[in-house]
């Protein structure tokens, strides 16, 4: 690849953003030093009318810098998705709001595309305010691996550079932006991690609050979704429901046989209500996998399963 | 080429780290294809192979526009592959087939002259099996009883990958997972007329066999939702209203024997009681997912509603019809 394929910075600010504007100034100083043709483009996910002030002051003597503001915010997924609809650079670099790299570490990013898909910066080393901090990031990490297979050591960093392409194959909504070499790597892109070293900022900062716990809670949740469930939800949602029915069946069996047998009044047991409890949850939960999958055999035509690099003759 | 111009027949070939393969198949496909009238292509799928399978089948493709070899990002497995190829296709007529060259392209004119009587899938019947008895031929025979029990379409090798569809059915046919080897069964909802032939087949003579008996447990599986989703999707409402109807009864029986006991004097039903409205709960939810199944039916090209209309065909008292007595059995 030449280096004069254009390049598309996009700095999503959702509720975390670094207001100063010397952040725009340092990617620009930055951008400028890869020697390659560029565009770094500020999505504005919110009002954010401070940071807005200073980004125009900038953008007057540098037509480079874009502005795009969102009418409201709609979360940093959409921003990204947002600001590669308006671009057209054929290499797309996603850049955090506030100071989490070192910029000169972008010129790295960008050079790894050379030889794959898509580059995942990932600060190292990297300054952890506690050691449970260390143990949360490893723990989400770990869990994230074991359930989808593939190994990344910090998702949670921002800076991605990748190809157009994987943005075009790629969906990137809701809260999935965290996921995105994730699921680059399951549409068989090649998706290469790289060191960078963290910002000065980056490491001071020490207080995490209980919102980014429930947060990687949930993440866990939609990776679990995005990679057991929407090819096969019978088997996932079927085997869940069919141990809950069976439990349940086999309670209710036995509290059956109790009043038949050993005459123990039925009406009134506590078992009997677990029971039917479990088997009506596991029959619904089963109900949910047929509806999902009803769905993917209806449309299995349109959802294609597979990613054609090309095509000969 | 135009990309579009439809022509009679396409050869859909999934191929997975097959570089030895390649090449002799390619010849073979193409001395068959040399013989048959009209215009035909032959599409290769690179299933993400890891050795040169891609490269040698590009070199074939330049000299031959009958060709097309089509390359996937990465490794997906056998259904998609074949579901890619069905999907570029451009043939009137789909013949699929393995890229280990244990099928014989030679049996192809064969499964043309049926589709031509009229069928709409033929499938191939390896009589003659040339793999280990107890790692592959016992499995298969059990398997294939099974699948035959439990989807009512009755064949005798499910595993064979020399079939022949008509463009139009196979084209609107969901393959995702590990469906490809109950295509016959999950056209079931549009009643093809399905016919099987003997066909040819070799020992393996590259590589390595890429199934083993690690398979069974998701072919059940698979086997299990083709059968469940058969049975439902073309009418899911009464579906569902079938399944809720005996916990409406429960419930029912639940309420009344608890006032019954009631009446006699009983101290506390509570527990009864509860249950019972528990089973009547789950009764509407049970009816209210079939009017949701109903609604995705109706959304967008859906295949439930297409499909028994693929297979219809007008009757013609003046044309002679050998076939048309007996199409829906299996000939020998």
């Amino acid at each position: 690849m030449t280096n004069n394929t254009k390049v598309s910075a996009i700095v999503p600010a959702s509720e975390r953003y670094d207001n100063s504007g010397s952040l725009a100034r340092d990617y620009l100083d930055a951008l400028n030093e890869t020697g390659r043709e560029f565009e770094l483009v500020f999505v504005l996910d919110g009002k954010h009318s401070d940071l807005a002030d200073r980004l125009l002051e900038l953008a007057a003597n540098d037509r480079r810098l874009r502005i795009i503001q969102l009418a409201k915010g709609f979360g940093e997924a959409t921003a990204v998705s947002a600001g590669i609809e308006n671009t057209d650079g054929s290499i797309v670099l996603t850049l955090p709001a506030y100071h989490q790299i070192d910029s000169q570490e972008i010129t790295k990013l960008l050079n790894e595309l050379d030889t794959s898909d898509m580059a995942v910066a990932a600060r190292w080393p990297r300054a952890a305010a506690s050691r449970f901090e260390v143990v949360r990031r490893k723990a989400f990490h770990w869990l994230v691996n074991s359930v989808s297979g593939i190994a990344f050591s910090d998702l949670g960093c921002g800076a991605r550079a990748f190809k157009r392409v994987v943005a075009d194959e790629v969906p990137i909504y809701g809260d999935q932006h965290r996921f995105i070499p994730l699921l680059a790597v399951r549409r068989g892109f090649r998706v290469r991690e790289v060191q960078v070293r963290q910002s000065e900022q980056d490491r001071l900062k020490k207080s995490y609050g209980p919102k980014i716990y429930l947060q990687r809670i949930l993440d866990i949740f939609t990776v679990v979704f995005l990679v057991r469930f929407t090819k096969k939800p019978l088997r996932f949602f079927g085997m869940i429901g069919s141990v809950t029915f069976l439990l349940g069946a086999i309670f209710l069996v036995i509290v059956i046989i109790q009043r038949l047998f050993l005459d123990t009044p039925l009406a009134d047991r506590p078992a009997l209500l677990l029971s039917s409890l479990l088997v009506v949850l596991g029959l619904q939960i089963f109900a949910l996998g047929l509806l999902g999958e009803l769905i993917i055999f209806t449309h299995a035509r349109d959802l294609k399963e597979y990613t054609i690099e090309k095509i000969v003759n | 080429m135009d990309t579009n111009e439809e022509m009679d027949l396409s050869v859909v070939v999934p191929l997975y780290n097959e570089e030895d393969s390649v090449t002799p198949l390619y010849l073979a496909i193409a001395g068959v294809l040399d013989t048959i009238l009209g215009t035909s292509e032959m599409i290769f799928i690179d299933d993400g192979s890891r050795d040169a399978t891609f490269s040698v089948a590009e070199r074939l493709a330049a000299n031959d526009p009958r060709l097309r070899v089509v390359k996937f990002r990465r490794n997906y497995g056998q259904t998609p592959a074949m579901a890619a190829g069905i999907d570029v296709a451009r043939g009137r007529v789909v013949v699929t087939m393995d890229g280990d060259l244990q099928n014989d392209p030679r049996d192809i004119p064969n499964f043309i002259d049926k589709i031509t009587e009229g069928y709409d899938i033929v499938v191939g019947w390896r009589f003659d099996r040339q793999d280990k008895l107890i790692s592959r031929k016992i499995p298969s025979r059990v398997a294939n009883w099974l699948i035959g029990k439990v989807t009512g379409v009755p064949i005798k090798d499910n595993g064979c990958s020399l079939k022949a569809f008509r463009a139009d059915v196979i084209k609107h046919v969901p393959l995702y997972s590990e469906m490809h080897r109950f295509i016959p069964a999950m056209a079931s909802i549009a009643a093809p007329r399905i016919a099987e032939i003997k066909v040819r087949h070799h020992a393996r003579q590259f590589g390595q066999s890429k199934y083993g008996l690690s398979r069974v447990y998701k072919v059940l599986l698979d086997l299990l939702t083709i059968k469940t989703i058969a049975g439902f999707a073309s009418r899911p409402l009464t579906w569902f209203a079938m399944l809720a109807a005996p916990f409406i009864l429960l419930s029912m029986v639940m309420f009344i024997s608890g006032i019954v006991a009631i009446m006699l004097g009983a101290e506390s039903v509570l527990t009864m009681t509860a249950s019972g409205l528990f089973f009547a709960s789950l009764s509407l939810f049970l009816i209210f997912s079939g009017g949701l199944a109903e609604l995705i039916n109706r959304t967008g090209d859906t295949a439930v509603v297409k499909f028994p209309l693929l297979t219809a065909m007008e009757i013609n008292p003046d044309e002679v019809r050998g076939a048309s007595t007996n199409r829906r059995e299996t000939p020998e």
